[in-house]
Formats: structure tokens, C-alpha cells, sequence
């Protein structure tokens, strides 16, 4: 009898062990599974996370990212701790990007830095709102609107906000559309964003193209080497695209790997939101200073573009320069489409493009540049 | 270091060096479309 109590009682444990927090954790998870399959929103990326965070919530399934021996555990110790996961993203990211409309029209990447404003605006709240130099600077890197720079940086110095960043990171990426017309309406007037600018691409050779990466990932790697590991392998990708002769390695690292890495990475983050560390009062404060970092990025975007339009004489269009985070190519189409609103013959996307590609650079220098204030202040990174 | 000191050095080195360094960006992709000018075949090309 009392082998059949200790049987039955070993059956109920797992629930017996539920806590309240895990079980609002469960649902979150479930809720993300159907925002990814039902509403199509980012299934890619929701549907990993959800999964992640049911398994890491489940008690003693030994699958959260902190149970050491479990699955989720290695990849997040090899993956995630190492930054290992991140780089391989900006490699297949760097194999994906075009930065021939950037070449074609090198002005546009200016934009890319005012698109960064936004992260150090943000670090500033952060530090009055009470948070620590290290939080302050992983919460403020979601203002760089994108996902793998913010893993990069949070890991490095506040890992207890890694769950809470990711998810505002990748979140606030996909709702570009919905976050930035209002701010680009509200600081332009309609003769503004009606304005035409020189349509058509101006192309450049092809080895311009190949020493592109080059160049980029030696000079902006000695000003910031703390960035080399993400710049490194964003230009690595990107001249391996260029070179022509290694269409094999391009494929994979655009499509399998990206999407191999997307998956753990995914479930990585998904079973670290346990809910002792996610059901908190500064996670709602993370999410909120990261909106504000990235309205923030579309403001200093679209005034440098009011500044620029004033310099050029009215050549270029101001909305460009909201085009100027690194959410690619979700900015470049909201300009697009907000031009053509204004004047249905605008056609800004090429510019657009070019913005949007060096903000993805700029966001890079941007972190890179804090990691390197950062250890010039002797702050050091968790190790 | 206070804490606003440290975020006010941050913001002026942060998008000093951010600017400085893609500012360097244009003249060194202006260099290289003066260097590797498009050839009149890749014109042709597409």
C-alpha cells in the first residue's frame, strides 16, 4: 500500500509543484503560440519563445535555461552566454543585406547614427529611474531596434534582464509599422513628406561592393573592438555575398543557419523567463523605456532629415531619416509607404533602403562604443 | 562618477564617435567609388 501511496504521489508531484508564477508563465507561453500560429505575428520567433516558456516553467522537467545538465541549459551556457548565437545571427544577417543602395547614395548613412540617438536618450532615463549603469545600458540597447545586438550587450551586463530585453527587442522590431508613422506625421508637414527625391539607383562597381566590408569591418573594428565580434561577422557575411564565389555558403548561412540559430535562440530566451525573474515591476518598466527608446530613434531620425532637407535645399525627403534604426526593412517600408501617402508619386524606397542599411551598421558602432566606454570606466563585463 | 555624469558621457562620446565613425564611412565609400569607378561592361550588365 504504501508503495502504491509513494507511486501515486510521485505522479502528482509535478503539479503539486505548479507555483502561481509558473502557471501565469504557462499561459504566457500559450498566448504566444497563438499570437505566432493564429495571427501570424512573427510565428518564427513567438513560436520558439512560447514553446520555451512552457518547458521552462513546467517544475522539474529540468528544461529551464538555468537547470544545469538539461538541454535548454547547454544551449544556453554554449549559445547565448558565449554570444555565439547572436554573431552567427549577424552573419546571416550580413549575407542577406544589400548595401548596394547605401553605396549608391553614402549620405543616407548619417541616418544611421541620429537612428541610435534614441539608446543613449533612453540611458539616461533608465539611470533616474534607479536602475544600475549596467541594467541602464541593456535596457537602452533596445533603442538599437535590434535583436542580437540587444542579446549581445545584455548578456555581457545585466543577464537578469535578459528575458525582458530580448522579448521588448524583438517585439518593438515588428511593431515599426505600428510605432513610427504617428511620430513621422507628427514632426513633418505634408509638403514635407510629399517631397520627391532623385529616383532611380545609382549603381556602383562591383569591387566596390566586395571592398565595402572590408573597409567597414577594419576601420570601424580598430575604433571599436569591443563591436568586433558582431562587426566581424555582419561584414564577414556580407563579403562572402559580395565576392560572388561562394553562393553555397551564402545560402546556408542566409536561410539554415539563420534559421537553425533563430529556433534555439528562440527557445533559449523563451526558458529563461521563469516566472520569479519575468512576473516583476521592472520588466514593465524595461518594456516601457524600450518604446521609448525607439520613438526616440525615429525623432532624432526625422529631424536630422528636416536639418538635411534644409541643407540640401529641399532635395532630400525627412522621412528618410526615420528609416534610420536598424528594424530592416521594416523602417525603409514605413517611409515608403508614408511618402507615397503624401504624394502618391514619391518613391523613397531605394533611400529608404540605404538608411535602413546603415543603421544596421550605426547600431553596431553604437554598442560597440558603449561596450568600449564601459571598460574604459572599469566596468567589467559578468564573466 | 555620478550617475548623470556617466550617462552624459556616454551620450556625447556614444553618438560622438557613432557620427565620427560613419561620417568616415561616406569618404572612405566616396574613395572607393572614385578608386573602382563602374566599368562601361557592368553598365551593360545591369
Amino acid at each position: 500500500m504504501d508503495v502504491l501511496i509513494s507511486a501515486l504521489s510521485s505522479l502528482v508531484q509535478g503539479f503539486a509543484s505548479l507555483t502561481w508564477q509558473s502557471a501565469i508563465m504557462v499561459f504566457l507561453g500559450c498566448l504566444l503560440l497563438y499570437l505566432g500560429i493564429a495571427r501570424k505575428f512573427e510565428p518564427l520567433l513567438l513560436v520558439p519563445i512560447g514553446f520555451g516558456i512552457i518547458l521552462g516553467n513546467l517544475p522539474l522537467a529540468g528544461l529551464s535555461a538555468y537547470d544545469e545538465g538539461g538541454i535548454i541549459n547547454l544551449l544556453y551556457t554554449r549559445g547565448i552566454l558565449t554570444e555565439l548565437f547572436p554573431c552567427l545571427l549577424f552573419l546571416g544577417l550580413g549575407a542577406m543585406i544589400d548595401f548596394g543602395p547605401m553605396l549608391g547614395n553614402p549620405r543616407v548613412l548619417i541616418f544611421g547614427a541620429a537612428g541610435q540617438f534614441g539608446i543613449f536618450l533612453t540611458l539616461l532615463l533608465a539611470l533616474q529611474l534607479g536602475f544600475v549603469r549596467q541594467e541602464a545600458v541593456s535596457i537602452a540597447i533596445i533603442g538599437a531596434c535590434d535583436g542580437p545586438t540587444a542579446i549581445y550587450v545584455t548578456t555581457k551586463y545585466a543577464r537578469e534582464l535578459l528575458p525582458a530585453v530580448s522579448i521588448a527587442a524583438y517585439s518593438y522590431m515588428s511593431l515599426v509599422p505600428i510605432i513610427q508613422p504617428p511620430i513621422m506625421r507628427a514632426l513633418t508637414t505634408k509638403k514635407e513628406r510629399a517631397i520627391l527625391m532623385e529616383p532611380g539607383e545609382k549603381k556602383v562597381s562591383q569591387r566596390v561592393k566586395i571592398l565595402f566590408p572590408l573597409v567597414t569591418g577594419i576601420v570601424t573594428i580598430l575604433i571599436a573592438p569591443m563591436g568586433a565580434p558582431l562587426m566581424g561577422m555582419l561584414m564577414l557575411g556580407n563579403f562572402m555575398r559580395e565576392s560572388g564565389v561562394l553562393e553555397r555558403l551564402v545560402n546556408v548561412s542566409e536561410s539554415t543557419l539563420t534559421n537553425i540559430v533563430t529556433l534555439f535562440l528562440g527557445l533559449c530566451i523563451g526558458a529563461s523567463m521563469l516566472g520569479g525573474n519575468f512576473l516583476r515591476w521592472q520588466t514593465i518598466l524595461v518594456f516601457i523605456l524600450g518604446l521609448v527608446a525607439i520613438a526616440l530613434d525615429t525623432v532624432t531620425g526625422v529631424l536630422l532629415g528636416k536639418l538635411m532637407r534644409v541643407i540640401t535645399k529641399g532635395k532630400i525627403n525627412p522621412l528618410i531619416g526615420a528609416a534610420g534604426t536598424s528594424a530592416f526593412p521594416m523602417s525603409a517600408r514605413v517611409v515608403q509607404k508614408e511618402g507615397q501617402k503624401a504624394n502618391p508619386r514619391s518613391f523613397l524606397l531605394f533611400h529608404a533602403v540605404g538608411a535602413n542599411a546603415g543603421g544596421q551598421i550605426g547600431s553596431v558602432m553604437a554598442a560597440a562604443v558603449m561596450l568600449a566606454i564601459m571598460s574604459g570606466m572599469g566596468i567589467k563585463p559578468l564573466p | 562618477m555620478k550617475d548623470w555624469a556617466f550617462g552624459l558621457t556616454m551620450t556625447v562620446l556614444g553618438m560622438g564617435v557613432t557620427f565620427i565613425t560613419l561620417y568616415l564611412l561616406t569618404l572612405l565609400i566616396r574613395l572607393l567609388i572614385k578608386l573602382f569607378p563602374r566599368k562601361e561592361d557592368e553598365e551593360s550588365e545591369g
